[in-house]
Formats: structure tokens, sequence, C-alpha cells
């Protein structure tokens, strides 16, 4: 007798740059213990996360808002501005990636 | 006056000189707690005001979420001491809530202090530069590539 051996995957996306993936199935966890994370061409060469396909959600960054004041704040890869955050937004709730300044003693 | 910068504390500096406390930054396990926008961070305070729930950094102004960004933080894990030519660097592991459903509201920065010393005296703070919040997700601090803190000595 012949026995099939089946294989379940999971189907990834990104909502920004549209990118697709597969990869074995796995639970999917929201947030940064996310399974899976890409540079996003549309998310100023950041990584980001990837969603499952059947997730709507969308993924957005956001400028500091406050002056750099000297600060050594992070930069994005893209255009060398100040990012604060990456916002993940699903039907029920948030995530956010805080992209926190070094501490000098200046 | 609010946040406005990210420092280190001068009299952490001193302290670690003058071998007031047995910091091994290689070693110990410091925690971050997150802040809302009312403290007004100071580098030049004294040990005592840079100590958690001391001062500007009072459990009252702190942003927690019972289950997972506790009171009082979470643990900063594998952190990394180094030196490359004349700059020391201070770096860890990206700090995630510890599950996928806090909650957290006008995180404007963050304390990182010391949890294995007594006193819980803080070593820097940083300012994420503006209003940070999650529902029902992850909370996520990125270090940059620069690390949490650093020191050039030129």
């Amino acid at each position: 007798m012949t026995v099939p051996l089946l294989t379940s995957y999971q189907d990834w996306y990104c909502p920004q740059c549209k990118k697709t993936d597969r990869t074995r199935a796995q639970t999917w966890v929201h947030g940064e213990r996310a399974s899976r994370f890409h540079t996003c061409p549309k998310l100023r060469y950041l990584l980001a996360p990837m969603l499952p396909a059947t997730l709507k959600a969308k993924v957005e960054v956001h400028e500091r808002e406050d002056y750099v004041n000297g600060d050594m704040v992070q930069l994005d890869p893209e255009r060398g501005r100040p990012i604060q955050n990456m916002v993940t937004t699903r039907d029920n709730g948030t995530d956010a990636r805080v992209f926190a300044p070094t501490a000098t003693v200046k | 006056m609010a946040w406005s910068a990210s420092k280190i504390f001068v009299t952490f500096i001193e302290d670690v000189l003058e071998n007031t406390a047995a910091y091994n930054l290689a070693t110990d396990a410091p925690k971050c707690a997150l802040y809302n926008n009312t403290p007004t961070p100071d580098n030049t305070v004294t040990t005592a005001n840079r100590a958690f729930n001391a001062g500007q950094w009072a459990t009252a102004q702190e942003v927690y979420d019972a289950a997972e960004w506790a009171t009082g933080g979470v643990v900063l894990t594998s952190p990394l001491s180094t030196t490359a030519a004349a700059v020391y660097t201070y770096d860890g592991t990206d700090v995630v809530s510890t599950g996928t459903s806090a909650t957290l509201a006008a995180v404007f920065g963050c304390l990182v202090y010391d949890d294995t010393v007594a006193g819980d005296y803080g070593m820097c703070y940083n300012y994420f530069g503006g209003t940070n919040s999650v529902t029902d997700g992850t909370f996520t601090i990125v270090w940059a590539g620069t690390g949490i803190f650093t020191i050039t000595l030129t």
C-alpha cells in the first residue's frame, strides 16, 4: 500500500511590498515573535514582519516625532530619516517595534 | 520639560570607577522599565535618584502591563560589554514583552537599571522620540547598532 506524505505549509505576505513566501506550517504569533521577517523596500528597507496570507493588517513606519536633539537615533536606510517605530495594526490589536536611540554621556 | 534626549547617568560612571557597587556589566541582569511623558530625566541626579522607583523614576509614572511588561520592567538578556578602538559599547538582545497580548499606552522612554546590584540603580535612559503604544499585542525595544549606551574616549 502506498502512503502519501502530506506536508502542510504556511503562506506569508507583506502588505506593503507584496512579497510572498511559503514555509512549513507553523503557528503564527504576531509581533516580535512573528515567524517571518524580511527587509522591506516599501518600509525604507527596514526589517519588517511578514503576515499570514489570510490576515488583513497593515504595517507602517513612523518617523521620530520630537527633535533629534543630539541623540544617536536610528536612521532608516533609504532616506536617512530618524525612525521612531514600526507598527502592525491588526483587526484585534497592534504591535510595535520601537527604535531606541543609543544613550551617551554628552 | 519631559523627555528630551538619551543619556548615561554621571553617577553611574562615578560609582563604577569608585567601586561603590560591584557592577559587572558582562553578567549582571539589567531591566528595562517603561515610562510615560511625565518624568523629566536628568543624567546629573544623585545615585539615589537614578534608582528605579525613585525621583523621576517613580512607579506612578511607569507604564506597564500587569502580565506582559510587569512593573519593574523586562529583563535585558544577553548583555554585551565590549570595546573597539576608543569606543565602549553596552548592548543586549532586543527587549520584547513577555507575551502577545500586552497593552501599553503612551510610552516615551525607558530606564535601564541594574537589577543584580542592590539598589536597582539606573545606568541610562533612552528616549524613544515620541509616544508609542500597543493594544493586545507585542511591544519590542529595538536597540541601535551602536548599542544601548556608548562611551567614546577620544
